[in-house]
């Protein structure tokens, strides 16, 4: 399993319509809204980097979405 | 397509189910005690059901549909089906078992001191909430905040008003009834909750514990354990409790029966709010089965199986005045949680394995990840005010030799898969 988070950052305007997208694209595990930098992050969990791009592709395809930036986890300490 | 759901949400789903659940199952519990009226009978009856119930439930939740089984598509996702124990599971399950079965054990000597008449000592099992509390609180990872404590206290005091009642009387052995709760009943549930919910974070192969397993194990443990002590007890006194609650199992199997599915889940829907929430959190949720079993209990007061429900004003403003308490603080735990990202560049000549586990010992970071891209570390901290992720983990991360810059996002909204 490959886990990557995408962190992506929105033209201002219907931002709810594009959430309601990005739920529906298989193999995105979490979605969280933020305030700073970026102004959605998503974590994609795929079984290979092919299917990684696949959800980054889903994702530029979404209107609304300026850009992408791709963070693949290589360690990973959690509770 | 997946369903995907606040996680939040899904936490409050679970616990108010299992507390649903467990008011119902407590009307059961009355009409049971109705039929089998020798306590230490009904526990081994309970038990001994329990485990038939749990072990078919496990059998045909097992049953695969399209490479998935039924438990799996309905009651919990990390369910691949029944299987034996685990040796990582062992000394977890050999706790919770013993936890319940003191538990079980603490409560039947409660009512033969009392003779039956509980109900002014048992609303003081309420406090185990405070005992989570402080054990969360020396648990590196699990501090609980003013908050926590606020919303514990609070929620407590609500259950412990809402449950008392004032027209049984106090009796002489009162003293020893609160030491028996104190001592044997809060303990035994304190380990039951707080090693399954250790069970439910164990990961085989990357997959989550799951709750039908647990909840499986935990009940042959428990029946293990009692039945022993029963027979024990058997023994010695020259007596037949263990007999008695066989037959007393199969003469009153419809009602017991019921019982046991009912308790399998709330249990089920109980260990998987565990696997979400701290311990103190979801047992304060739980509380609320204080709320719900007043119509269960209304409706047996009909039935005529308990006296009428209470018609004492002074107990009704209590019973309400505990349902308010209750109400407010789990909505100040539900309402105060604030999550973050923190994204940082490490400056080169630095390691991040290093600083990934230097970053995890911080109190209050549920999530240390390395990473490939932009930045080199990615964390996700839980905290309940800015001030205290201020203080409490901005301040050590910043000590943590190597950062060169670090962003902070707070989360606003949050979607997960569960």
């Amino acid at each position: 399993m490959i886990s990557a988070y995408i962190l992506i950052n929105m033209k201002p305007g219907n931002s709810e319509k594009a959430i309601t997208e990005m739920r529906k694209i298989e193999n995105i595990v979490k979605i969280s809204i933020v305030a700073g930098e970026y102004d959605i992050v998503v974590r994609a969990q795929v079984k290979s980097l092919d299917k990684l791009l696949k959800v980054t592709d889903n994702l530029q395809m979404i209107d609304g979405i300026l850009k992408t930036t791709t963070q693949v986890i290589e360690k990973e300490m959690t509770s | 397509m997946k369903i995907r759901i606040r996680k939040r949400y899904l936490f409050y789903i679970l616990a108010f189910s299992s507390a649903i659940i467990a008011a119902l199952v407590s009307g059961l519990d009355t009409i049971s005690q109705f039929y089998i009226p020798d306590p230490l009978a009904l526990g081994v009856a309970c038990f001994m059901f329990g485990v038939i119930i749990s072990i078919i439930f496990s059998l045909f939740f097992s049953i695969k549909i399209k490479g998935k089984t039924i438990g799996q598509k309905t009651v919990d996702p990390s369910f691949q089906g029944a299987r034996l124990l685990r040796k990582q599971e062992l000394k977890y399950q050999l706790l919770a078992g013993g936890g319940n079965a003191v538990m079980t054990i603490g409560y039947f000597l409660l009512l033969s001191i009392t003779g039956g008449n509980v109900s002014v000592v048992l609303p003081f099992s309420q406090v185990v909430i405070m005992y989570l509390v402080v054990i969360e609180s020396f648990d590196e990872k699990d501090t609980p905040t003013l908050i926590e404590i606020q919303s514990a206290v609070i929620v407590t005091f609500g259950a412990i008003l809402g449950s008392l009642a004032v027209t049984g009387g106090i009796n002489q052995n009162f003293i020893q009834t609160l030491l028996v709760v104190f001592l044997i009943i809060n303990p035994g549930w304190v380990l039951l909750s707080i090693y399954q919910r250790k069970l439910k974070l164990l990961k085989f192969k990357d997959r989550p514990n799951d709750a039908i397993n647990i909840r499986l194990w935990n009940v042959i443990f428990a029946c293990l354990i009692t039945s022993i002590i029963v027979i024990a007890y058997d023994i010695f006194s020259v007596s037949d409790h263990f007999m008695q609650g066989l037959v007393g199992a199969f003469k009153n199997y419809f009602w017991v029966g019921l019982m046991a599915v009912g308790t399998f889940f709330n249990f089920i829907f109980y260990i998987r709010a565990l696997g979400i929430g701290k311990a103190s959190t979801t047992q304060a949720v739980k509380a609320s089965t204080i709320v719900f079993s007043i119509p269960v209990a209304i409706l047996m007061g009909c039935l005529g199986f308990t006296a009428p429900f209470t018609s004492n004003p002074i107990e009704i403003i209590l019973k309400i005045m505990g349902i308010i308490l209750i109400m407010l603080g789990i909505m100040t735990y539900a309402f105060t949680l604030t999550k973050a990202y923190i994204f940082i560049h490490v400056k080169p000549g630095y390691s991040v394995d290093e600083m990934v586990k230097k970053l995890w010992k911080i109190k209050g970071v549920n999530r240390v990840t390395a990473v490939a891209g932009h930045y080199d570390i990615i964390m996700k901290i839980r905290t309940r005010t800015l001030v205290k992720g201020y203080e409490r983990i901005l301040r050590k991360v910043e000590e943590v030799p190597g950062i060169d810059r670090y962003r902070w996002q707070s989360v606003l909204k949050e979607w997960e898969d569960i």
